[in-house]
């Protein structure tokens, strides 16, 4: 993350959401990394007060870490590059929340983003987040005027998801819930939504410090345990790394989910079907798992009713300091790319399928990967997601949803049409309940969501993996081949964008078989030697391919050389990331251009008077230009959101 | 000297004897070893002397052909009479020549190889292989592994495919349109085999059900045909041995291509990500419906600007003027190339909002 392109961007994106002051201190501390208060004046030329000012309010924003040595007691600052980079993708978040939750979650959680983190107290107090229609309107306006950058991001993301809907189509239960009623103690059954989806965690003291220091400090508290100390060699290694990790995830641990998760799923998560349907699956899903949550109170026998949120009066404890919680929210995100993968070689039908795979998955996945860098590839192992019961599945698929009419029939002989009744009805488990929707047996149901889940195992993403546990059919996601694969699509996407689809055939051929000769590769890519030779040099002029020579003899002579063309995704992956940092920042600062070529006129329409009420005092011309501002404006915002996107891919996920 | 001018004609005779034997009795490329010739029964008493003469006439004659067969033994093979006259007219260098040349067989001989195998100057050989040429007794190919050698071999033989690159290959060089026509061809008949096409009266019922619970399915519009999937597991997908027979019988090859010419070419079609390949190669699934693929195919000798659906979906870095930029490398804030002094960006703009 730290690297001269990401660095530019994110003091970027601090200055343009903060201001010139946090640019100032961010930028001299991503230059000189880690300083104490003293150097940090002195680099930054900033007066005492600003400085303590621009501090305080930027640990506030999680931009800045401190660290207090024990040895001289001074106070390191090290800037938060992960946060402030996060700040990019805010209104991909926002607009997720939104789509899930409803608008007002959406508003909550873009006030904890404002505000960095905040406790639910002082939540309660805003006036923004009193609920009523218009309020939470003008709430998001009230923001506005910092959080431009957000809004705008919102509103791509959004025009992005316009089409989604189309397909998803359903109005999300919550969102109606909310927009519909006018309760007044909303605010905290949305924050334990928020926290029970492990989209907000609580603030812990150990957060405000970097990963390292954090480490170094735990294990300095490991090592002056006693019974740590009596060990010696390599026993007391091991004890001290384990320590370490143990005491370090208790330090940073800021879950909400405890006791706001039922079976795996939120509490109050909006079950998908309305209808009176839910009830009989619903009695059935506690017959088989009142055993294992036996634990639970007696209090959630409202549990999947529909208005759970007028009984759950229970308020969120006014002390709590809550934050976003970004990894939660990469794995939220991630499914969706998966989403949009399935979407477009999968029927309708079978992505809703594996939404409602993926949806049970993400309540129980709390970080894209264990490790903090990505693995080089061929050293990834697999990792598969909690297993999902198939049943848990079929629970979650809406009962309207036509499962059938999308799969063909076994054999090919069958009359066409007579599809529908397909020749193996074969029900998984004999017995058939009754289900309340046109006599379609739930045994059959079952059968056919498994019939759409093996569809999405298949190559060539298999997007899912079948597991047998304890003799129950479960479905998971190997999530690191998968995420392998984004990143493999984001570069093929890019190859073939510049060199054709020529290229990306060789890339392939190349990819699959490691390093080949020209011969070779000709053989296999079937293509003429002079296109072949065209588009590698060009590629390995992109970077994108490279050469290895091997000599046959010590002279190395060209002529007794064998010469192995070879794709490494890593290498190549690496070098595409930083050019989309910098490519993020140059519209960026392209933007900043832009407008401060329009600066006087801009200025006018900010004006006081004038903003709000742009028609009266606008002139036609002026208004045409404002509009075609906004416009630019709009679609370099949301092209630094694509760009986001394949930093997430190759970065993140 | 009588006994000698005897024997000589016994010897001719009873190499002629022998000769007509062996062409009459067996396959023109029986090798014979000495063995063999001496249990024809044909040289008496088994004179193995007398047999050895008889053969060396036979050689001298060029009727026969002398070889080295396993272990060191000689061994024999015998011509046919107008090969033996063609070679008969040779001089003795050009049948050196010729000799080596028919030893390699259907791979054909380096020029230069020629030459250290006969030990011949080079211009000797340059005339003996012109003057055989201009027989038309050998002509020279073009070799795929090695364009820049010259290479000959008997003008009665085909090249095998080591020499041609197998079937991909026209007198040495890749055939693309050749290749491009057998893989639409095999993408279509994959495609047709691949997907269920929904009669348009369940397509109607599709779309009412889907539209009752909210969600439009985008696709199905009118006039299309609707195509769904197999289930997981479905085995009638086409293998390559179906393949290659429906492409032998398609009539759009003229030489008959065998399986692993047709394997080589589903693999390249997997790497273009238009097959996919099930029970690592066993049976071949396409990834678009025949619709899809009708339409790709018909679009592209309509002109070079493809459709969006053709590619890879676009991502953030190949739609920012900085994906395409050929100056992105120089690109800094206050450098002689900038942000502020980028004239990609405003084009784009204008592109992008058309005003």
């Amino acid at each position: 993350m730290t690297s001269q392109y990401a660095g530019e961007l994110c003091t970027l994106l601090v200055e343009d959401n903060f201001g010139e002051l946090f640019a100032r201190i961010f930028s001299t501390l991503n230059r000189y990394d880690r300083l104490s208060f003293s150097r940090l004046k002195f680099y930054s030329r900033l007066s005492n007060a600003q400085l303590r000012h621009g501090l305080a309010a930027m640990i506030q924003q999680h931009l800045v870490y401190h660290y207090t040595s024990y040895d001289d007691g001074i106070t390191y600052y090290e800037p938060n590059m992960q946060s402030a980079y996060y700040l990019v993708r805010s209104g991909k978040i926002l607009e997720l929340i939104e789509h899930r939750l409803g608008k007002y979650a959406a508003t909550v959680m873009s006030t904890i983003m404002f505000l960095g983190h905040a406790q639910v107290g002082y939540l309660e107090t805003l006036p923004a987040l009193r609920p009523s229609n218009s309020d939470v309107n003008r709430a998001s306006e009230e923001r506005g005027g910092i959080h431009e950058t957000e809004e705008y991001h919102g509103e791509e993301a959004r025009q992005e998801t316009e089409e989604h809907r189309e397909t998803e189509g359903r109005p999300n239960g919550l969102n109606s819930d909310y927009t519909s009623s006018e309760r007044p103690a909303l605010l905290h059954p949305t924050l334990k939504a928020l926290a029970g989806h492990g989209y907000i965690l609580r603030v812990r003291d150990a957060q405000f410090q970097s990963y390292a220091d954090n480490a170094l400090d735990a294990e300095r508290t490991i090592k002056s345990r006693p019974d740590i100390k009596a060990l010696k060699g390599k026993k007391l290694d091991e004890a001290v790394t384990e320590g370490t990790l143990e005491l370090l995830k208790e330090r940073l641990d800021g879950d909400l989910t405890r006791g706001l998760m039922f079976n795996g799923v939120p509490r109050g998560a909006k079950r998908r079907h309305t209808t009176g349907a839910t009830e009989a699956s619903n009695k059935k899903a506690r017959v088989d798992y009142a055993a294992v949550d036996e634990d639970e109170d007696g209090g959630e026998e409202n549990e999947w009713s529909d208005d759970d949120f007028g009984e759950d009066t229970i308020p969120m404890e006014s002390g709590i300091t809550v934050r976003i919680n970004y990894e939660k929210l990469d794995v939220a995100l991630r499914n969706r790319r998966f989403l949009e993968l399935a979407e477009r070689d999968s029927s309708p039908v079978t992505a809703e399928v594996y939404e409602s795979l993926l949806r049970r998955i993400e309540y129980q996945t709390a970080k894209c990967r264990d490790t903090t860098e990505i693995p080089r590839e061929g050293e990834e192992g697999e990792h598969y997601s909690v297993p999902v019961p198939l049943r848990a599945v079929v629970e979650d698929v809406d009962l309207f949803l036509d499962l059938a009419g999308s799969v063909g029939p076994m054999e090919v002989s069958q009359p066409i049409n007579r599809r529908g009744k397909r020749p193996l009805e074969e029900t998984t488990n004999g017995a058939a309940h009754d289900g309340t929707n046109g006599g379609q047996s739930d045994g059959n149901r079952t059968y056919e969501v498994d019939q759409h889940l093996c569809l999405l195992a298949q190559p060539p993403y298999s997007l899912t993996s079948k597991r047998m546990v304890s003799g129950l059919i479960t479905w998971t996601v190997e999530f690191r081949h998968l995420a392998r694969k984004l990143r493999h699509l984001e570069l093929e996407r890019i190859i073939e964008a510049r060199y054709g689809d020529v290229a990306l055939r060789v890339v392939r051929v190349l990819h699959d078989k490691g390093k080949l000769d020209e011969k070779r590769l000709q053989e296999i890519s079937l293509l003429p030697f002079k296109d072949l030779r065209q588009v590698l040099a060009s590629m390995q002029t992109g970077g994108f391919v490279d050469l290895q020579e091997v000599p046959r003899d010590a002279l190395r002579q060209p002529s007794k050389t064998i010469f192995l063309w070879f794709y490494d995704p890593d290498r190549v992956g690496n070098s595409v990331l930083e050019d989309t940092y910098k490519a993020m920042s140059r519209c960026l600062q392209r933007l900043r251009f832009e407008r401060s070529r329009l600066k006087e006129f801009l200025e006018k329409t900010e004006r006081s008077d004038v903003k709000g009420n742009e028609e009266r005092y606008l002139s036609e011309a002026e208004l045409t230009l404002l509009g075609q501002w906004r416009a630019k404006e709009a679609l370099l915002l949301g092209e630094v959101a694509r760009l986001d996107e394949m930093v997430a891919v190759i970065r993140d996920y | 000297m009588a006994s000698a001018g005897a024997s000589g004609a016994s010897v001719t005779e009873l190499a002629s004897k022998l000769y007509e034997h062996c062409l009459n009795n067996y396959p023109p490329d029986q090798l014979f070893y000495q063995q063999d010739l001496l249990g024809l029964g044909i040289v008496p008493k088994s004179d193995l002397a007398l047999l050895l003469r008889c053969t060396q006439s036979l050689v001298d004659q060029k009727l026969f052909r002398l070889l080295q067969g396993k272990n060191d033994r000689l061994a024999w093979k015998i011509i046919s009479r107008e090969d033996a006259e063609k070679l008969q007219n040779l001089s003795p260098d050009e049948s050196l020549v010729y000799n080596v040349i028919h030893s390699t067989g259907r791979n054909g001989i380096w020029v230069r190889a020629i030459g250290t195998r006969t030990g011949l100057h080079k211009s000797i050989l340059d005339r003996c292989l012109k003057s055989l040429e201009g027989k038309n007794y050998i002509k020279s190919v073009h070799n795929v592994k090695f364009p820049s050698r010259k290479m000959y071999m008997l003008a009665g033989l085909a090249p095998s495919e080591d020499v041609t690159g197998g079937a991909w290959f026209t007198d040495g060089v890749l055939d693309e349109n050749f290749i491009n026509t057998v893989a639409g061809y095999i993408e279509y008949t994959v495609s047709r085999k691949s997907w269920v096409e929904v009669p348009s009266a369940d397509a109607h019922r599709t779309k009412r059900i889907k539209t009752s619970d909210g969600s439009v399915s985008v696709k199905q519009e009118a006039g299309q045909k609707t195509f769904i999937p197999f289930p997981a597991g479905y085995r009638g997908y086409p293998t390559v041995s179906m393949l290659t027979d429906a492409v032998n019988e398609s009539g759009i090859t003229p030489v008959r291509l065998g399986e692993e010419s047709i394997t080589q070419l589903l693999d390249m079609l997997c790497y273009d990500g238009k097959l996919v390949a099930l029970n690592s190669g066993e049976m071949y699934k396409s990834v678009k419906n025949p619709e899809a693929v009708k339409q790709s195919q018909a679009r592209k000798p309509a002109g070079e600007d493809k459709g969006i659906d053709d590619r890879l979906v676009t991502n953030g870095m190949t739609e920012a003027p900085c994906g395409t930029c050929p100056v992105f490398k120089l690109c800094a804030p206050g450098g002689a190339v900038s942000p502020e002094s980028c004239e990609y960006f405003d084009p784009w703009l204008e592109k992008a909002l058309g005003f």
